[in-house]
Formats: C-alpha cells, sequence, structure tokens
C-alpha cells in the first residue's frame, strides 16, 4: 500500500471554496507525488461536470476520465480532507480520495473503501482523521481483513 | 420495461466511464454480496461492454451510452454509488432467484 497511498499524499487540513478547487488539489497532489501529468487534472474536473464522483458519507473520489487515462504514469492514491468541507452539487465533502489509475493495483484499497464507508462509525472515524497514520491504519487493515 | 428473473444473471457488469473509480468501488461490494451465488461481476468502460453481460448496472449519466452500446442488454440505472434501491433490487432477485424489472 505504501507505494500507492504515500504518506505525503494524505494531507488532512486542506481549504477549498469550492468543488472546482477541492478538484484541483486533488490532482495537484497526484501531480506532485509523480503519478499523473499536470493535464490529468482537467480530466477530473471534465469527469466530474458529466457524472458526480460523491460516493456518499460525506467522502468524493475525484478521478479522470477515459482519455486521461493516458496521462497516469503509475498507480496512486490522495487523501485530502477539507475539514470546513465544500459542496458538492448539494451535499457537504469533507474527504476526498483522488484517485489516478492505469491498471488495477488500487482496486484492493477502493474496496476496503467501499466497505468503511458502509459502516457508519468506520466512516466517521475516517472523516474526522487528524493523522495520516489513522487513514493508513483505516484502509490497510480491511484489506488484510478482506483477504 | 421487461421483466428478468434473478436465477438468469451469470455475469453482471459494472458499466462506467473510465472504470477507475466509482464504478470499481461499485463492483468490489457487489461481488462481496453476491460471491456466494457464483455471479461473475466485472467492471468495464461502457464502450466496452462485453458480449457475454446478462445484466449492466451503470449510473443514470451514463445509461444513454449504455443502451446505445449494447441495445440488447438489460440496463440497470442507478444515482447513488453505495446502497441504490435500484441496484439492491438486482441483488435481492439474484440471491433469492427470484423476478425484477428492468
Amino acid at each position: 500500500m505504501s507505494e500507492l497511498l504515500e504518506r505525503r499524499a494524505i494531507r488532512l487540513a486542506e481549504k477549498a471554496a469550492d468543488r472546482d478547487e477541492a478538484i484541483r488539489r486533488c490532482g495537484e497532489t497526484l501531480v506532485e507525488v509523480g503519478a499523473v501529468e499536470p493535464g490529468y487534472v482537467d480530466t477530473m474536473l471534465a469527469r466530474e461536470r458529466s457524472i458526480s464522483t460523491y460516493v456518499g458519507e460525506g467522502v468524493a473520489i475525484p478521478h479522470g476520465t477515459l482519455g486521461g487515462k493516458e496521462l497516469v504514469k503509475r498507480d496512486a492514491l490522495a487523501v485530502l480532507r477539507f475539514p470546513e468541507g465544500v459542496d458538492w452539487g448539494g451535499e457537504p465533502v469533507t474527504l476526498c480520495v483522488g484517485i489516478a489509475a492505469a491498471g488495477d493495483g488500487h482496486v484492493e484499497l477502493l474496496a476496503a473503501l467501499a466497505e468503511i464507508l458502509l459502516d457508519e462509525d468506520q466512516a466517521r472515524e475516517l472523516r474526522e482523521a487528524t493523522d495520516p497514520g489513522t487513514v493508513i491504519r483505516l484502509l490497510g487493515k480491511i484489506q488484510e481483513d478482506s483477504e | 420495461m421487461a421483466t428478468m428473473n434473478g436465477k438468469d444473471i451469470r455475469k453482471l457488469v459494472v458499466a462506467c466511464d473510465a472504470g477507475m473509480g466509482s464504478s470499481v468501488m461499485l463492483a468490489s461490494t457487489l461481488r462481496k454480496q453476491l460471491g456466494k451465488t457464483g455471479v461473475t461481476v466485472e467492471h468495464t468502460p461502457v464502450n466496452s461492454i462485453p458480449a457475454d453481460a446478462d445484466v449492466v448496472v451503470c449510473h443514470s449519466g451514463l445509461a444513454a451510452r449504455a443502451r446505445s452500446v449494447a441495445p440488447d442488454k438489460p440496463i440497470v440505472p442507478f444515482q447513488i454509488f453505495l446502497g441504490d434501491p435500484a441496484v439492491n433490487k438486482v441483488v435481492k432477485a439474484i440471491q433469492q432467484g427470484t423476478d425484477f424489472n428492468v
């Protein structure tokens, strides 16, 4: 998991005025960790405009379009928390999991995320996490359980 | 509107635009829910829905594209990525071998 979700890609005290800015912050984080080309960020915005990536429990998983895949250098995730919340087309979002994926390397981690979001207590713990270790523990623990 | 029986489903496909985000999450959840039934769950981009899919689940915003790519397949559109009532209905029909409308 360490390569897929690096500690430096977990940023838990972010601020964004609106959804687009939040998505840009996620995209820029993926650029900074060397997972995508800068052009990928625009495909993330395009995807969000066609269909929202809001998945419930105050969590969105912004990612690029099919065309954006060629701008992905390696599978990686970024976890950004916006403690003040971001209006996501009417839904309040506090946690974004930005995704860069050309292959299936991230599938298990997303499966773990789905499990967490289906459990109210764990979803709250993830949403309220202020320590990157908590995020890694939550997303990592369930992976082990499911194996 | 047609009626389908859950017993006739052997492969369920979650179709999406890029196949890297929400459809992956939904597919993994469905795989877990349907694990005991022997039904195969795949996630694919909407423009490459496999020919052997028995039912296609996709976000309502993609339903028109899914229908044009796979006009002969039953399409179940949903709005919510986790816990959508339309998807839950299909899961229940597969688990119990009952009818559902598409």
